[in-house]
């Protein structure tokens, strides 16, 4: 199975379970720690492999299993000193929802999480609309609660680059983009009303024709900020 | 406004130059405005009368901003006598639309320009105040930003506008703020035609309500990203007249380049992509919109810029 599928699998599961549907979710059982692809969909969706974890009730409790196959995807793909600001920011997120999301265990080293590595935050204020939008689209796995409470402060100041950025997304039609920076703006605060961003949402998941990664930013938006409904 | 640093600003003389390079072209191709002698016998008259408005429109732009050139005021005045004096026959071809049409607001809409610059057609406007006591002529059905140009073509002629016009401005697909994801083509230009009746065609910005100038300030630069990746000129243009009539506006740089660059060696605009080929005339029919907005959106950005200076 290409990567893209199984990515999509796990998304499909991640959206059950957000929706509220089928058995509590577990991600061990939606990406075995024996699947060989299980670290590179991790690396994809990022802290969003642990999003049902947010609502209790939609999972199971977090157990061992769940930790060891996020374990070997923080192993596989530590951002090195050429890595691209996205991907240490989606490494971050992925480290702060273990350590509020999993069992996991400071006092015993092998069981630590990895420190947070160090993410360049200067682009969130310098960035034109255009580039900014591309970026924050990449990370929205991170418009979780609780999570990267820096990037949402910094996006807060820049809601209406962010509007834009969903304006031009949902006109290329690139669904993933547009369903991912209204996804941001449903977590942070002063969006534009005239965007009609919960109109928006409700549109670009029609129109992503069952694409389960669009699915899962709608339904992100919709469970934990209320938009989208 | 939650936004990081505008975008740089397009230096005056490059905003001058597409103007300047644009009109020459359009003088250099005047003859392609004309009407033949079939075209005003078969009732096709209606096309061909539409560039010519446009052409009287935006040569009042050019005089009104003030940013012409010597060269450019003196090839803008002989493009409007011509446009007058041999096109319109001195006026006889509206008057003859009108009583062809008594109840349409084309010749109306055409004239208004013209009286605005000097040019009179008595028996026009004989004939029009007529019209202006039915009924009929304030319920029209059509477009809601075609009314508002109907309403400005009255304010221009002297007349007083036939129906309240922030009421019109309200039944305008811009003056309802919908969703801006939902902008099409269609939709984009009926934007930029509201915007150009509700401010006259630039000459009064402050026209637009704040709460749609702060729509559009928010929204303008997403849209005009999408046809600038279209690479559709016409449009782009219409867009950049649009952002010259707004607040703050950015004059952007990075577009102005890419516009100026689509524009052919001799001074057209194409309409999208690259310029057509063919008959001479044909290719007139094609592009002499967009250079005319060429024109247009020059004289303005320039104006802007230099006010700004």
């Amino acid at each position: 199975m290409p990567l893209s599928a199984v990515v999509a699998d796990v998304a499909t599961g991640v959206v059950l379970a957000l929706r509220g549907g089928g058995d509590p979710y577990a991600l061990s059982r939606v990406l075995p720690q024996d699947d060989p692809l299980a670290p590179a969909a991790i690396r994809v969706l990022g802290a969003d492999v642990l999003a049902p974890y947010a609502l209790d009730h939609r999972s199971a409790p977090a157990g061992a299993d769940d930790e060891t196959v996020v374990r070997q995807a923080l192993a596989a793909y530590p951002p090195g000193p050429d890595a691209s600001e996205v991907s240490v920011w989606t490494y971050r997120g992925l480290i702060e929802a273990s350590r509020a999301l999993l069992p996991g265990d400071p006092g015993d080293a092998d069981r630590a999480w990895p420190q947070v590595p160090r993410a360049g935050a200067a682009w969130i204020t310098t960035d034109p609309w255009p580039k900014l939008a591309f970026r924050a689209s990449q990370l929205a796995a991170l418009a979780f609660p609780g999570l990267a409470p820096d990037l949402a402060d910094g996006l807060a100041a820049r809601t209406d680059d962010l509007a834009r950025g969903f304006v031009r997304a949902v006109r290329r039609r690139d669904w993933l983009q547009a369903a991912g920076l209204g996804r941001w703006l449903a977590r942070l605060p002063h969006v534009p009303p005239t965007l009609g961003l919960d109109s928006g949402l409700v549109f670009v998941q029609q129109m992503s024709d069952g694409d389960a990664r669009v699915a899962l930013h709608v339904v992100a938006a919709r469970q934990f900020y209320g938009r989208g409904g | 406004m939650t936004t990081a640093a505008v975008a740089a600003a397009a230096p005056p003389a490059l905003l001058h130059a597409v103007g300047d390079r644009a009109l020459t072209w359009l003088d250099n191709h005047r003859e392609f405005f004309r009407l033949t002698a079939e075209e005003r016998a078969s009732g096709t008259v209606f096309e061909r009368l539409k560039p010519i408005g446009e052409l009287a429109l935006i040569m009042q732009v050019l005089f009104r901003e003030g940013v012409a050139g010597s060269r450019q005021h003196t090839r803008a005045s002989r493009l409007l006598d011509f446009a007058w004096r041999e096109l319109l026959d001195g006026g006889t071809v509206l008057t003859e639309l009108q009583r062809d049409e008594p109840v349409s607001p084309v010749a109306l809409e055409v004239y208004a320009t013209f009286r605005q610059l000097g040019y009179r057609a008595p028996a026009l406007e004989a004939a029009v105040e007529v019209s202006r006591r039915t009924t009929t002529w304030k319920t029209l059905e059509m477009m809601p930003n075609r009314r508002l140009g109907v309403l400005n073509a009255e304010r221009k002629a002297g007349l007083a506008p036939s129906e309240d016009f922030d009421g019109a401005v309200s039944r305008t697909w811009l003056g309802r703020l919908p969703e801006p994801w939902t902008v099409q083509y269609n939709i984009a230009y009926d934007i930029t035609h509201t915007v150009f009746h509700l401010t006259n065609w630039g000459e009064a910005p402050d026209r637009i309500p704040p709460e749609i100038a702060s729509y559009l300030t928010l929204y303008l630069p997403a849209w005009m990203e999408d046809w600038l990746d279209a690479e559709n000129w016409d449009l782009l243009g219409e867009l950049l007249v649009v952002d010259t009539c707004l607040p703050h506006p950015t004059l952007d740089a990075r577009i102005w380049e890419r516009y100026a660059a689509a524009q052919s060696d001799a001074g057209a605009m194409p309409a999208q992509r690259g310029m057509p080929e063919g008959d001479t005339s044909d290719v007139f029919d094609d592009v002499h919109h967009p250079t005319l907005i060429a024109v247009f959106a020059s004289a303005m950005a320039t104006s802007r810029a230099l006010q700004s200076a």
